[in-house]
């Protein structure tokens, strides 16, 4: 009773400044704050206003792949198959606008169509089946990634309708479309996530998923929903891809299985699920975003580029576990104390 | 001799070994009983060497031991083979054998593979299996695999062995190969501890049988001249006599029956029902069916044939939410870490997961303040020891994590409730709360209940009538409970009858 006694009063005083440090969106956050600073002293060509818009711009494509992987992180699953999902919507807006000659507003249909039916699949053969969702969405990747060069043949679709770069490329007051749709839908994801019975669900599915199904939690119905979430996110990400570049390459989405699982676990939503925090993965897209273009602007040895962003990875990843060896070792000092005391 | 003196071990909350003194002899099968939390398995653990025993020595041939682990335990020619089937299927059998003395078959870091399956095939003829030793173990069945396992105590050249519960995965014929391998051990000079549920078996191959309770040693019988219901007695005992609760207003009509209900190779045919105020035990050693019978009943598992009415009237329940969203049928299960709470989320959040869907508004909007206001009423109400409702529920402890696990029902507002051993692993304080709440309810609120319970006084002092399983059966009704008060000494001697 003692001990607690001690503990309880002494987590008072600094405790609410502690809870503020201890969310990760706020470490990721200054993270970002405190490399901008260095790239700024370091580089004339980095706090400028274009530099800023072209960040922003990746950046809030980065928060749709990310967000395709966090919201099956959420139920406690995982999508590898993101990257080749994205390829393949690519190739088909792509084909659907220069080989059948579609719209602007068709094509976005065929693209968000697309990513649903596959998120779909996905969810469907895990749930359905009882498979683990790695081994789901690995051969998924292989079959969507083997469309991908099929209807392609590698080729990139240039005939893109007019006016499709509109989202993409221009801006308002300064502050790319991009960013703001990024920034719509987090505020709506947070809200989801915090008011709504779905959001609620998906988190206690991920927490527990025998425990969920035993509180009346259609589990398997919410494994599927993520899944289908997880394929519309992705479309998203494709479309906006096409709509920055102005054309509709097959190799988009190679690297973006990595990017969403470094974003999303930078940002503190759990890969091992219950958590989703949609913050932390808005700064963690700049943040890595940052690191790419800040060490093109330091002129720093760019072919070493993923070994820096491995090693924020990693330290992102391990800062919990730092955290949690550091109050066992303090917990035993303490205890250490009193019974000297005694 | 391996004997154990005054043996004691506490984890926070409860005393889960007390003053436990046995003698285990080579040379002689004794066997170990108990319900659940009665302390087998931290008995077995503290000879092992895995837990450390408070109080009390564990002696072997006179001098006393210290095991540091389990390995120290098995260098004092100590071994245990675990319930779960513990092998690496990917690697052959004469491996799976020798795993753990692999070092042992060789010389700088090279392995005789000769001598390992030629050890192997030796300790396999022993336990009689006819298998090749440099064969994988994947493909085998159960009962070869637990095999094995004791082919591996066995190569440890152990002097006692400890089986916990060897038969549990095992079909008639191979429990007989397993009994048969038991006194084969004993007219080898092993000492064997035998730990299981199955009366019979233990009756059958046994010399001696032990039977802790609660934690305390119970008696010791010989075999030979026991008989089923005296160890039944013993296991259920007659604890502590609980006061009277007085007698409930139970209404005439059936709020929830079970017509046939049959799980082909289980169930066949079975019938229940509970009326509106009632509580309704179902009492029976660990697997007879009792759990495993209301799980059919709502939905969590499938059932084959049978029909089952909701106030009369025929009912669809294809999964708990049926249960729960359709008809306000709540079940509190027996595992609350791993069936009942989400540990890493809120005491809030698991108070009102039932109802979520209540709470919201139109546009789908959970109303918060609502919320906050109900999960404070609940807290304060059921005494939940928690700094606010924010802490996560792994924090709290047994008791106050049992009062959500039942909470989050009464939140959503369940007419019929499915409490499943609600004090397990509970402190006194909170074993005494939860006791009163489940009257009240009945009492108070005329909510209709069916608690299954292996403590005996609390099944006895809270039902007004109570269904004894047996074998996936129901073998006996006492439904005098709520007409006149009968001692708890009637009581359990009725329902040691029937299980007898």
């Amino acid at each position: 009773m003692k001990e607690k006694s001690v503990q309880e009063t002494g987590a008072k005083k600094s405790g609410k400044w502690k809870a503020v440090f201890a969310r990760s969106e706020v470490t990721v956050l200054l993270a970002v704050v405190v490399l901008s600073i260095c790239f700024a002293a370091m580089s004339d060509g980095f706090f400028t206003a274009y530099n800023l818009f072209n960040i922003s711009r990746t950046a809030s494509i980065y928060v749709f792949i990310a967000l395709a992987q966090g919201i099956v992180c959420v139920v406690g699953g995982m999508n590898v198959s993101l990257g080749s999902m994205g390829g393949l919507i690519v190739v088909f807006i792509g084909y659907a606008m220069q080989n059948l000659g579609v719209g602007i507003f068709p094509a976005i249909l065929i693209g968000l169509g697309t990513g649903v039916a596959a998120g779909f699949l996905n969810g469907m053969i895990i749930t359905k089946l009882k498979l683990n969702a790695f081994v789901v969405t690995l051969a998924t990747s292989f079959i969507f990634a083997g469309l991908v060069s099929g209807i392609s043949r590698g080729y990139s679709y240039t005939e893109i309708a007019d006016n499709f770069d509109f989202v993409g490329r221009s801006g308002l007051f300064g502050i790319p479309m991009l960013l703001i749709i990024a920034l719509i839908t987090i505020a709506f994801l947070i809200y989801m996530f915090r008011y709504t019975t779905l959001g609620r669900r998906l988190l206690a599915t991920g927490g527990n998923q025998e425990a969920a199904r035993m509180s009346g939690i259609n589990s398997e119905r919410m494994i599927v929903t993520a899944n289908i979430m997880s394929g519309l996110f992705t479309a998203i990400a494709a479309l906006l891809w096409v709509s920055k570049a102005g054309s509709a390459q097959p190799s988009t989405g190679s690297d973006w299985m990595i990017i969403s699982f470094a974003v999303t676990a930078i940002g503190g939503t759990a890969l091992a699920g219950g958590v989703f925090n949609g913050l932390g993965m808005l700064f963690a897209a700049f943040l890595l975003v940052m690191v790419k273009n800040g060490l093109v602007a330091i002129n720093a040895n760019v072919y070493y580029e993923e070994t820096y962003l491995g090693l924020i990875l990693l330290f992102a990843v391990s800062l919990e576990s730092i955290k949690a060896i550091i109050n066992a070792h303090n917990r035993k000092n303490r205890l250490k104390k009193q019974q000297l005391e005694k | 001799m391996l004997e154990l003196k005054g043996i004691g071990k506490s984890f926070p909350g409860v005393k889960a070994l007390d003053d436990i003194t046995l003698t285990f002899k080579p040379g002689e099968v004794h066997a170990l009983m108990g319900e659940n939390g009665a302390g087998k398995s931290t008995l077995m653990k503290i000879i092992t060497g895995v837990y450390k025993p408070d109080e009390g020595q564990v002696y072997l041939d006179g001098s006393e031991m210290h095991f540091k682990n389990y390995r120290d335990a098995v260098d004092h020619e100590i071994s245990m083979v675990s319930q779960e089937i513990q092998v690496i299927s990917e690697a052959t059998v004469a491996e799976n054998i020798v795993l753990d003395r692999l070092d042992r078959f060789g010389r700088y870091g090279v392995v005789n593979w000769k001598k390992v399956n030629e050890t192997a095939a030796q300790y396999l003829g022993m336990v009689g299996l006819k298998l090749d030793p440099t064969q994988k173990i994947g493909g085998l069945t159960a009962a070869q695999k637990q095999l094995i396992q004791i082919a591996k105590a066995l190569s440890c050249n152990a002097k006692y062995i400890l089986l916990d519960e060897p038969t549990s995965s095992l079909t008639g014929y191979e429990t007989k190969t397993l009994l048969e391998i038991v006194r084969k051990l004993k007219r080898d000079q092993v000492g064997v501890i035998f730990i299981s549920h199955k009366i019979e078996e233990v009756l059958e191959v046994c010399d001696k049988v032990s039977v802790l309770r609660d934690g305390k040693f119970v008696g010791t019988r010989d075999c030979g001249n026991s008989e089923r219901s005296d160890i039944v007695r013993m296991m259920i005992g007659r604890k502590e006599d609980m006061a009277h609760k007085g007698f409930l207003t139970v209404g005439e009509e059936k709020v929830l029956e079970a017509k046939d209900i049959t799980v082909y190779g289980q169930f066949d045919h079975v019938n229940m029902d509970l009326r509106k105020g009632e509580i309704l035990g179902l009492s029976g050693l660990v697997g007879s069916g009792r759990t495993e019978f209301v799980r059919l009943l709502i939905g969590i598992d499938k059932m084959d044939e049978g029909e089952v009415y909701v106030n009369g009237k025929r009912a669809q329940i294809h999964s708990l939410q049926d249960a729960l969203d359709k008809y306000r049928i709540g079940y509190v299960t027996e595992n609350r870490k791993e069936e009942g709470l989400i540990l890493d989320n809120t005491v809030g959040f698991n108070l009102t997961i039932g109802i979520w869907k209540r709470l919201a508004s139109k546009i789908h909007r959970i109303q918060t303040k609502e919320e906050q206001r109900l999960v404070g009423d609940m807290i304060r109400k059921m005494e939940v020891k928690t700094p606010d409702e924010k802490t996560k529920v792994s924090s709290l402890s047994g008791g106050n994590q049992q009062k959500i696990s039942i909470g989050k029902w009464l939140a959503a507002q369940c007419d019929i409730l499915i409490i499943d051993e609600p004090t397990v692993g509970v402190d006194i304080g909170a074993k005494e709360y939860i006791h009163n709440l489940i009257w009240d309810l009945a009492d108070k609120e005329h909510k209709s209940i069916i608690l299954i319970s292996s403590d005996m006084p609390e099944l006895i002092s809270l039902s007004r009538r109570i269904l004894v399983f047996n074998d996936q059966k129901i073998v006996g009704e006492i439904n005098n409970l709520n007409e006149r008060e009968l001692s708890y000494a009637e009581v359990s001697e009725k329902i040691g009858e029937y299980l007898a």
